[in-house]
């Protein structure tokens, strides 16, 4: 009965912000409406029991990658309205694409079918959580994959680096090391200086 | 599954009503506690004196976002800490130098950026 509740909520809030998220007139509610989206997908994985997953989704998804969303979109130096003006032009291709990822769904839903075991989101032994059983087998026996997503990652931070880090000149900064080791017969000249006659 | 999985989580939704209600609360006590006396000069904008110039949205730098990058990935890194850190007892050494080399790998790109300057702020 509860569980019907929580889920018909957390379905029906998850349906209606993603509706609003394409529908709202000002992206930056859009990207709103997309953190509430994904809130509400956190609580269905909390209800399937895969709570690691709705961690994640909260960690990952609503604190990092939001941010960035709302960074692109507040980045937009365009104003909303000639965006939208030309947005008609697009509607055949975007008819062709959305038609063929519908008719894939409909394709994919049509041979679907609902296995007795159920509860796939579970560990086999169901005295262990959903995070334990992912990190019994994530860091010994998919060592590799692991530490493939550390370069990953790894990769990642050199690249948004390179891409994106320019060093500007003329700023005056702090250099510790440069500053504590300047001498004052470096930086004085001192000279007697004859009356009349100038330096 | 059953009702019982979801009592467990009873104490986030206190915490969410409780939250909830605060932030209700604080709009809604100085909404009716304030003394209300709308006037058209009260309620006009006011930005030092002159209506606003343009629109708030204008070009960012791209240093916000190579900010928010780097901090995805070290969010990530923290989300891999959490399995292990549960499990830390079972998976025995193994499974702790194998945090380690992933932490160092991580280590690497941190001292990169740290060298390279992506830290600083101009």
């Amino acid at each position: 009965m509860l569980y019907g509740i929580a889920f018909y909520l957390f379905a029906m809030v998850l349906v209606g912000s993603a509706i609003a998220v394409i529908t709202a007139k000002n992206p930056v509610h859009s990207v709103l409406f997309l953190i509430l989206a994904f809130f509400n997908a956190a609580g269905l994985m909390v209800l399937l029991g895969a709570e690691f997953i709705a961690m994640l989704l909260v960690i990952v998804y609503v604190g990092a990658v939001a941010v960035l969303f709302l960074f692109v979109v507040m980045m937009m130096d365009v104003s909303f309205a000639d965006l939208r003006s030309g947005a008609m032009k697009y509607v055949p291709i975007g008819v062709v694409v959305g038609g063929v990822l519908l008719f894939e769904l409909v394709i994919i839903y049509s041979g679907w079918k609902f296995s007795d075991a159920m509860e796939l989101a579970n560990p086999n032994d169901i005295s262990l959580t959903n995070t334990e059983a992912l990190g019994h087998i994530l860091y010994t026996k998919y060592f590799f994959i692991f530490q493939m997503s550390g370069l990953v990652l790894l990769v990642a931070m050199i690249g948004a680096i390179v891409l994106t880090l320019r060093k500007r000149s003329g700023v005056k900064r702090q250099k510790i090391y440069e500053q504590v080791n300047r001498k004052a017969s470096d930086v004085i000249e001192i000279h007697k200086v004859t009356p009349g006659t100038g330096v | 599954m059953s009702d019982s999985f979801l009592i467990e989580y009873l104490p986030i939704l206190i915490f969410f009503v409780i939250a909830g209600g605060a932030a209700i609360a604080a709009v809604a006590m100085s909404y009716m506690v304030g003394q209300q006396n709308p006037d058209p000069e009260k309620n006009s904008q006011y930005e030092c004196g002159f209506e606003a110039f343009a629109e708030s949205r204008s070009k960012f730098d791209v240093k916000f976002y190579l900010v928010a990058i780097l901090f995805i990935i070290f969010d990530l890194e923290i989300a891999f800490l959490f399995p292990w850190a549960i499990v830390l007892g079972d998976i025995g050494m193994f499974g702790f130098w194998s945090m380690v080399l992933f932490l160092g790998i991580l280590t690497v790109g941190f001292v990169y950026e740290w060298k390279k300057g992506a830290l600083d702020w101009e």
